[in-house]
């Protein structure tokens, strides 16, 4: 592979003939940076309450179904969920909590979970499953966004984009009110993310958006109200 | 769709027709400029809301402006960076100075992976190297995965538009070609089932082709990331389920630090589509063990983009985003859609970048398709000053025709010599004005205006009427004045 060798001295070259002001060392470089205007909004304004409100607000504008639970309340706000779902065959990330694993409790019967192991299942099996749930990393009520960042229990990326339907729980003190502040609260730069607004859609035909093409054509968010009653 | 129209389209700027030319298709074809307003027209409504509601927008502007053009300052030290980290973590990074040298590494890469098939995310940079035709020629199938993509791949069709490129494309022609090259004879028009449709064609493709092409929104060179933002999920697909994946990125895109993502996503998707966040943004650095592709190639591509570098007015075209919020709200792109441009890059943002990537050798005319309005610079989330690039182009091109060798042989060269001999002094320019006033009396229409010019005239009342001179200068009723006159 010699040419891309060379291409790479090639085009280095141009950029430094062509960049003659740029900074000589490390030390220059990050202080051209943090030089650098930043006049927009970095913190939100509004109240704990205020906040949560606007995410789930945001979330529903996108279609996305909301349900909110006190945290003493959450496995049977999911046996609820997932009973009314008129699904069967669900994937969890391998870090879900046992509670959170519904099976005969309550009066359903036939519930059936497969816990992504990784190395165990493939996509296929994945592909078969009609629902997943897992919890998320940090909710941005001003766009409605659900952040991931796949750890054990927001599983892997396939997992939370393959089956139809996706339930999310999200806690209430994971959401910030402006994207600035997820940015903050990153102490480390994710290895993976993803940021969802809404199901996935589409308006290549006549802008008219449709719900639902590759991704889970159903989005349900639980949230969990364990801030406000810290709050309160 | 209408074949004899779609052949025409050529956008390759080394072949395609001078914009006035390859215009006139398109602004006879009522059809095609009624599903381009009616797109553009949604977008706009739902780009201002959005943009009006955000306080700090201006704020957000400025900053994206100062980090891009900071970025592009510092392009060397950051692509470095980049690459360093994407190989830590374990990614193979590679250099392409040109579209073909980008081809053959893609090529190459797909060879070791014995791969006979390929999916692809939306990518305008491998529509810049013509990529697919390329594969296609060599033994590949590719798969286009994008909505519209699909429906310009089933319909060889042209893209004409860089976020929604089959926005020219009404819903009874989706139809069509979906009935046609899909078999479902009993498909109707409605975007959802036509959406479906594209859902169920699609799923064995993402489940079974292991090798995979994207571009990317954004490099971050602290980390060694590549971004890439979506609305569908086919990104999510082709980026998690194959074996491996190969992303074709233009060298500009690098910001420095992840943080920097806090401010261009909230521009892109607001911009780019009138929403406040895309549907889904994927962001992966190098190989994951257990998650996504396990081989992982960044091609990075100059392909005239550091000789754009080198030039201090030009170079802000590179702080570019694809937002398209230009294109959305350009009075030339809204009468002529994007295939009159005859480039992957339609409106005022491919007015500046086409003729540049092109060495000022091709696509000049270009430059002059615009009105010079601003609404292009006004809206752009980065702070691209268009027409100031568009008119530092001009003044390129008319350098290079004033150096032809023909040029003698050109009326309006010789026209604009003889003009500029004469206006040269004050005596013969009212000379001029009086003679003007007299030739032009005879293509006065009773109206005031002059609707048809013979010979070199007749370019500029081709497209436009002309009003007819008035009976005093300004001068002369300057003068009257002064003696008393009214």
């Amino acid at each position: 592979m010699k040419q891309p060798v060379t291409a790479r001295q090639l085009t280095l070259d141009r950029i430094r003939a062509a960049t003659p002001s740029a900074a000589k060392d490390a030390s220059q470089l990050a202080e051209a940076y943090a030089a650098l205007p930043r006049a927009y909004i970095r913190r939100g304004a509004l109240s704990a309450q205020a906040r949560i409100e606007l995410m789930i607000q945001r979330l529903r504008e996108y279609d996305a179904e909301v349900v909110e639970c006190a945290p003493a309340e959450l496995a049977n706000t999911i046996t609820t969920q997932l009973a009314t779902s008129g699904r069967h065959l669900f994937v969890a990330p391998p870090g879900t909590p046992n509670e959170w694993l519904v099976t005969s409790a309550w009066k359903i019967t036939g519930l059936e979970w497969t816990i992504d192991h990784g190395l165990a299942i493939d996509e296929h099996e994945i592909e078969k499953a009609e629902g997943v749930v897992t919890a998320a990393t940090c909710g941005i009520a001003d766009s409605g966004t659900i952040v991931l960042h796949h750890s054990a229990i927001e599983g892997r990326r396939v997992l939370t984009l393959l089956p139809d339907y996706y339930l999310c729980i999200l806690r209430a003190s994971q959401v910030v009110e402006t994207l600035p502040e997820y940015f903050s609260r990153c102490q480390q730069p994710p290895v993976l993310a993803t940021y969802i607004s809404g199901p996935s859609a589409t308006a290549d035909i006549e802008m008219t958006r449709i719900k639902g093409v590759h991704g889970p054509r159903i989005l349900v968010v639980i949230v969990v109200r364990d801030e406000v009653e810290n709050i309160n | 769709m209408n074949h004899a129209a779609s052949e025409r389209v050529c956008l390759d700027p080394r072949f395609a027709s001078p914009f006035p030319q390859a215009a006139l298709p398109m602004l006879r074809n009522p059809q095609l400029r009624k599903n381009v307003g009616h797109a553009i027209d949604v977008i706009q409504a739902k780009r201002g809301k959005l943009v009006a509601e955000k306080t700090d927008w201006q704020e957000l502007r400025s900053a994206a402006s100062a980090i891009r053009t900071h970025a592009l300052e510092n392009l060397g030290a950051y692509l470095e960076q980049f690459e360093a980290r994407c190989t830590a973590a374990g990614g193979h990074v590679h250099w392409a100075a040109d579209a073909a040298e980008a081809r053959q590494i893609i090529l190459d890469l797909l060879h070791q992976e014995n791969a006979t098939e390929v999916i692809k995310i939306k990518t305008m940079t491998s529509a810049e190297i013509q990529l697919n035709p390329f594969l296609q020629a060599a033994g590949v199938s590719v798969f286009e995965t994008d909505l519209a993509e699909i429906i310009l791949q089933l319909g060889e069709g042209e893209p004409s538009h860089i976020v929604v490129p089959a926005l020219h494309i009404n819903r009874s022609q989706v139809r069509e070609i979906f009935a046609r090259t899909m078999g479902l004879k009993d498909l109707s028009d409605d975007p959802k089932e036509l959406t479906n449709a594209a859902r169920t064609y699609l799923r064995q493709k993402f489940l079974t082709v292991p090798t995979a092409i994207s571009g990317a929104n954004f490099l971050i060179a602290e980390t060694g990331t590549v971004a890439v933002v979506e609305s569908e999920g086919n990104g999510r697909m082709c980026l998690t389920l194959p074996r491996t994946m190969i992303s074709l990125v233009g060298i500009e895109k690098v910001l420095p630090r992840f943080q920097d993502l806090e401010i261009m996503l909230q521009l892109l998707a607001r911009s780019a589509t009138g929403e406040r966040m895309n549907p889904y943004t994927s962001l992966w650095s190098g190989v994951t063990p257990g998650d996504g592709p396990q081989k992982f190639h960044v091609v990075l591509l100059d392909n005239g983009r550091s000789s754009i570098l080198a030039k201090a007015k030009e170079r802000q075209t590179l702080k570019c985003i694809r937002c398209a919020a230009c294109m959305n709200i350009c009075p030339v792109y809204r009468q002529t859609g994007g295939h009159a441009y005859g480039s992957v890059y339609p409106g005022p943002i491919g007015a500046i970048l086409t003729p540049q990537l092109m060495q000022m050798k091709h696509a000049q005319s270009l430059p002059y398709a615009s009105s010079l309005c601003g609404a292009c610079y006004e809206v752009c989330p980065v702070k691209i000053n268009i027409p100031e690039v568009l008119l530092e182009l001009r003044s390129q091109v008319v350098n290079q025709e004033r150096r032809q060798a023909g040029r003698f042989f050109d009326l309006m060269y010789l026209g604009l010599r003889i003009a500029n001999l004469i206006f040269a002094t004050a005596w013969g320019f009212h000379a001029a004005q009086r003679m003007g006033r007299i030739g032009l009396r005879f293509f006065t229409r009773k109206d005031g205006w002059i609707h048809a010019l013979p010979s070199l005239g007749a370019k500029w009342t081709q497209t436009r009427d002309l009003r007819g001179l008035p009976k005093q200068t300004f001068h002369q009723w300057w003068a009257t004045r002064a003696k008393g006159g009214k």
